[in-house]
């Protein structure tokens, strides 16, 4: 395998891990969740009684489970990156197939809390906080899914003996993987234990 | 490396764990998000390997953290 590490200096401002471009990319997503969660509380004085009982409806139990999937799914991403610079290419495809298995969990788990809610005929429609939870929950498992995207591209190229691994572009993939690990520790708090 | 990202990883579990088990009233508030900032401070450091990088990427990280859950903190 040809590696190429175009990032040796990760000191240098203009090359975080990842790249500039990608922390840009992390910034701004997590400024966009960081206003929707204050948003969220905020809108929790109007009627605090109403988030409450919300809230309490809500399973902390998968939320923590998820919580620990994803940690450990970012976990298996940094043993990705490392065996990488080691060359070590089948560990690190390897740990690349139980980082996206933790995504997948995730997600399923996600699916399984999505269809008990409709199925109490709990909506978007609901309440406000149900609004928040809805709209913050299904856009970042969105960006779960892009992650899985990226994560299933990256390990298809990893199988092809013969293609040259870009580190900078692993990398990028591996920050925008954790950004979902991020954004997900700010939500879970807010949305599921303080109100 | 991967040893001190296997120690992040199970300091992160059992953060995790003492947060699910947090109930009760302003003060449990404080300390989950106490703890949630700092598991997001870990994995930004340890596995994004933020800690490398340059100052400029490291302290706007703590600023982000610091600033959501101040915020939360004041409004709740």
């Amino acid at each position: 395998m040809k590696e190429l590490n175009t990032n040796p200096d990760l000191n240098n401002f203009w090359y975080p891990p990842g790249g500039i471009l990608v922390w840009m990319l992390i910034f701004l997503e997590l400024a966009t969740f960081g206003m929707g969660i204050i948003a969220l509380i905020y809108c929790s004085k109007e009627d605090p009684a109403l988030f409450h009982t919300s809230r309490l409806s809500l399973n902390k139990t998968f939320g923590a489970i998820n919580t620990a999937l994803l940690l450990t799914s970012g976990y298996f991403m940094a043993s990705t990156i490392n065996e990488l610079r080691r060359n070590n290419r089948a560990k690190a495809s390897f740990y690349l197939q139980l980082t996206m298995l933790g995504g997948l969990l995730f997600m399923v788990l996600k699916g399984v809390e999505y269809s008990q809610k409709l199925n109490a005929g709990i909506s978007i429609n609901t309440n406000l906080f149900y609004t928040f939870y809805w709209m913050l929950t299904a856009f970042h498992g969105v960006h779960v899914a892009v992650g899985l995207v990226m994560l299933a591209v990256s390990w298809l190229r990893l199988r092809k003996k013969d293609a040259v691994i870009d580190m900078e572009h692993m990398e990028a993939g591996a920050a925008f993987w954790h950004m979902c690990d991020l954004i997900w520790l700010l939500l879970f708090p807010a949305l599921y234990l303080v109100l | 490396m991967k040893n001190k990202n296997s120690i992040t990883w199970i300091v992160l579990m059992l953060l995790t764990i003492i947060t699910a088990f947090l109930i009760g009233p302003r003060y449990a508030a404080i300390l989950i998000l106490l703890i949630s900032a700092m598991k997001f401070l870990l994995v930004a450091f340890q596995f994004m390997e933020l800690k490398k990088a340059h100052s400029f990427w490291k302290v706007s990280m703590i600023i982000v953290v610091t600033f959501v859950s101040a915020a939360i903190l004041v409004i709740l």
